[in-house]
């Protein structure tokens, strides 16, 4: 039988169920990477509270400590296996690639996983109940098991780029896989950002204990300036190598955007640039709720664009430039036996190799038109525009609806199914399920 | 459709990297630690809602309450990580069911991951509202409970859909009406009751090793360890009968009752039972807990195996890719790493709590070495992983 390994869908109106994955995703990211840059950072503080005997350090490691427990390690490490699972319920096919390659990986990175949440519990409730040489080999291993969870993680997100190069085409193998040409770029981008948002908390807990200790506050507040400042300047330093690493189709989506990201990045800059100058200058301007403002403005202004920007930058793939967004394996990939299904879908249709259609939609009917019409353009085109006429997501009526019937039945024919769209997917079909979507475009943009 | 060619066609076609049976393996060894840590945690947490009401007029619950409170919060975070290894597993060899399911409660799979965020930073709200003496702490523990337990429902729900193919197509599409918006929840109330029921032996077991812990302490009055020794034995107690008949009902509708390893699970507990009355000592309980529960997670596993190759899956079948690297560094990095890593901190946090006082690591103590072993450990891990990466690299673009 012609069947391919479909999952059911699971739709989510007017947003996309890509946005849930966005929003976890953005959530995610400030604070595993907080959680990152903190642990570097804690080894710097321990390293100098014991060098220089700076009993006092102690104290806002502790501070910081809570903080990190609740921000990084309730709403990070739940909000970890949460990306992965709205990954799973949107995109169950990318992220079953991504498994089936990576699975050794994954669970290399869990045993690193495993020592942090223990030791960060150990890290700041020992603080002073053990001798302070074995707390600082604890804070350095936790500095470097939080450093290896990005190294281990990195190569499978790079991945979900593209492979970086063309061996694992060849050879199905996860090192060729994971040690793309934009693993290292990606990583270093992102200890820089670790480290400036390291500091970027760092302000709000040093500025909150102005009240207690002025001279210890501002000191620290100045400190966490220049520690953000440098973790600024590699962020922005590494992402110009970063972009240049990129494929081909993500160059080409980039460019379509570039103007306003420029802007939107130049902007930001001089923003935080002027912030951290601040902070070093007169530390004692900066107060909690400014440190707290800056925080979600990043989180906001810097860390959610950049996700969509990620997000659309791999269109039309979801992971390794063989896996489409909408769920179909757009090439071959020898080195593990995968076969492109395109091919078998153009001469089939839809109806036919997606296991989950009722069998009363399998053949379409005058009656049925509208009903197949509306299944087909979820399972194919859902996962990138949303189908509502005002919905959020790349609405697609408003970008279809206009060319009418006919035009959308030309234009998926002659653009999306011959593959000559760079953001698309090539979504060759029969001519009746052509006529299905169509119809339905058309009766949804009346 | 034939069911058989459904669940097989849906695996993925990059096949997986090692023998399946080793992933069966990883699978119910990690997820008994899963359901370990969810047992204690939400059994300490229950615990402390009861002791939150008792603590002003009661100086052993005063004390027994915040410890409870800690406990059920260190094993929160310990479950979530712990439980991201066999969420990585099983969707490994079943990738059919899991993904199923998720697709068919997507809805439900966003609802989880948030409401564990509320629910648990809840939980740090009710510990410092409960540190402060607030009246409102019991309240504020009982909803972040409520919330943590209906995570564990929603999870059995993802169980439970995963090993339905049968039902799969009816849930999708009731009546040929396709419905994804990700609503669907089924639940098997007895498998849920049993699963649930065990926090409290499990509790109960904890109380016994607390007290055996710290009465090497001074601080500790002997009639406070006596009081918590005494209420543990009896959880235990009253708690494994209570899981004992609702794992024999639920075994009973699996058809499972005299299977072999439902028997051997049975007999374990009836000598946890024996351990626990006796109370000789709680460590040695212990370790029969942990036998108990690999017995139950491979009980689970048994009944999802003989579902999905009764509809023809053919999990020792799945196409295979072998690979080498990856599994290497993977068996290093637990085996050498990992066990050395979390040595050093077990071995670092008992000495802690076996010391009143700052606790000093003398050099060539059991302590130091595992630090420095570890400290050297992950730095040579650290250069290894880029030696890999530039020889790959350079391999693959020079
Ligand atoms: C992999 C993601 C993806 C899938 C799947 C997808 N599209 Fe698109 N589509 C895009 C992107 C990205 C754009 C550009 C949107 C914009 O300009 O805002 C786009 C734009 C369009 C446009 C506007 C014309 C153009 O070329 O910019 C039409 C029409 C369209 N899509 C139709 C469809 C139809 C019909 C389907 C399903 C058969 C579909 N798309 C599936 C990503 C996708
Ligand atoms: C408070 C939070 C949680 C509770 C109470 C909880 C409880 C449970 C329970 C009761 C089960 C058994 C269900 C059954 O067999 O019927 C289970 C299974 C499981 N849990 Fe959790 N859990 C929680 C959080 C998590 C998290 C965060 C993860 C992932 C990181 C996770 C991963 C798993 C996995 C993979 C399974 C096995 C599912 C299967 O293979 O069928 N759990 N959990």
């Amino acid at each position: 039988m012609d069947l391919l390994g479909f999952y059911p869908l699971f739709y989510v109106p007017e947003i996309g169920s890509a946005w849930l994955m966005g929003l976890t995703g953005a959530i995610h990211i400030m604070a595993s990477h907080t959680s990152v840059g903190a642990a570097i950072l804690f080894a710097f503080l321990a390293h100098k509270a014991q060098k220089e005997n700076r009993t006092d350090l102690y104290d806002y490691m502790k501070r910081y400590g809570m903080f990190l427990l609740i921000f990084s390690y309730v709403i990070g490490s739940i909000t970890g296996p949460g990306i992965w699972y709205t990954a799973t319920a949107a995109s169950p096919r990318g992220i079953s690639a991504l498994i089936h390659n990576f699975v050794w990986v994954w669970a290399t990175e869990w045993v690193f996983f495993v020592y942090e949440v223990i030791g960060v519990f150990a890290l700041i409730y020992f603080m002073d109940k053990v001798d302070r040489k074995t707390h600082l080999k604890l804070t350095y291993t936790f500095a470097l098991a939080s450093v290896g969870t990005l190294a281990l993680i990195i190569g499978i997100i790079s991945f979900m780029m593209w492979p970086g190069t063309d061996a694992y085409y060849a050879t199905g193998s996860a090192s060729d896989a994971f040690f793309g040409t934009n693993t290292f770029p990606h990583m270093f981008l992102r200890i820089g950002f670790m480290i400036m948002m390291s500091g970027i908390i760092g302000m709000i807990i040093s500025s909150a204990m102005h009240k207690e200790n002025k001279e210890l506050s501002e000191e620290l507040t100045q400190k966490m300036g220049w520690v953000s400042l440098l973790g600024g300047f590699v962020t922005v330093f590494f992402f110009m190598w970063y972009i240049n690493t990129l494929p081909a189709n993500a160059q080409a989506l980039l460019e379509m955007a570039k103007d306003s990201i420029i802007m939107n990045r130049i902007i930001l800059a001089i923003l935080f640039s002027l912030y951290f100058f601040v902070a070093i200058i007169k530390p004692q301007w900066i107060n909690r709720t400014i440190a707290i403002t800056m925080m979600f403005v990043i989180g906001i202004v810097g860390v959610w664009p950049g996700e969509k920007l990620r997000e659309t930058m791999r269109k039309p793939w979801v992971a390794g430039q063989y896996m489409y967004s909408n769920q179909i394996i757009g090439r071959d990939v020898p080195g593990k036996e995968i076969k492109s299904e395109v091919e078998l879908i153009a001469a089939k249709g839809l109806l036919t190799v997606n296991p989950w259609i009722p069998d009363r939609l399998r053949t379409i009917t005058p009656e049925n038109k509208l009903e197949v019409g509306k299944l087909l353009t979820r399972i194919a085109c859902s996962n990138c525009h949303s189908l509502e006429k005002d919905g959020l997501y790349r609405p697609l009526i408003k970008l279809a609806g206009p060319m009418g019937e006919e035009g959308i039945r030309e234009y998926m024919k002659n653009v999306i199914g011959t593959g000559s769209s760079p953001y698309m997917p090539k979504i060759a079909l029969p001519d009746e399920e052509y006529d299905a979507i169509a119809a339905y475009i058309a009766s949804q943009a009346k | 459709m034939e069911i058989s060619t459904f669940v097989n066609v849906m695996r993925d076609s990059a096949g997986i990297p090692f023998y399946p049976v080793v992933f069966q393996g990883l699978y119910v060894l990690t997820w008994a630690l899963h359901a370990a840590f969810v047992l204690l945690a939400l059994g300490s947490m229950g615990l402390s809602l009861y002791g939150s009401t008792q603590q002003k007029s009661s100086p052993y619950w005063k004390i027994l309450t915040p410890h409870l409170i800690m406990t059920g919060k260190i094993s929160i975070s310990i479950l979530i990580v712990l439980g991201v290894a066999p969420l990585l597993f099983t969707q490994v060899i079943y990738d059919s069911g899991w993904y199923v399911a998720n697709t068919l409660s997507g809805a439900w799979v966003f609802i989880f991951i948030y409401a564990l965020v509320i629910g648990y930073m809840m939980y740090y709200w009710y510990q410092s509202a409960n540190k402060k003496g607030s009246s409102s702490s019991t309240l504020i523990g009982i909803i972040s409970f409520g919330i943590l337990i209906f995570c564990g429902v929603l999870m059995h729900n993802f169980a439970v859909e995963a090993i339905s193919p049968t039902k799969w197509m009816e849930w999708y599409a009731p009546n040929g009406v396709i419905d994804n918006a990700g609503w669907n929840m089924h639940l098997d109330l007895i498998r849920l009751g049993f699963m649930v029921s065990l926090m409290i032996p499990v509790t109960g077991i904890f109380m016994q090793n607390y007290t055996q812990f710290l009465s090497t302490r001074k601080d500790f009055e002997p009639k406070y360890l006596e009081f918590v020794k005494s209420l543990g034995t009896k959880l235990a107690i009253f708690g494994l009968l209570i899981s004992a008949v609702l794992f024999a009902l639920w075994m009973q509708k699996e058809s499972l009752l005299l299977h072999p390893l439902s028997l051997a699970t049975v007999a374990s507990v009836v000598l946890l039972l024996l351990l626990a009355i006796g109370n000789k000592n709680s460590y040695v309980t212990t370790g029969i807990l942990v036998v108990v529960a690999l017995l139950i997670s491979s009980v689970r596993e048994l009944i999802r195996y003989k579902i999905m190759s009764g509809v023809g899956y053919d999990l020792y079948g799945y196409p295979m890719n072998l690979e080498w690297e990856t599994i290497i560094m993977f068996l290093l990095t637990f085996v050498v790493l990992g066990f050395t890593g979390i040595a050093f901190i077990l071995t670092m946090a008992w000495k802690v709590g076996k010391t009143e006082g700052v606790y000093t690591a003398t050099e060539g103590s059991a302590v130091s070495r595992l630090a420095n072993a570890s400290l050297v450990l992950f730095i040579l891990w650290i250069v290894v992983y880029f030696g890999w990466g530039m020889v790959a690299l350079f391999k693959n673009t020079l």
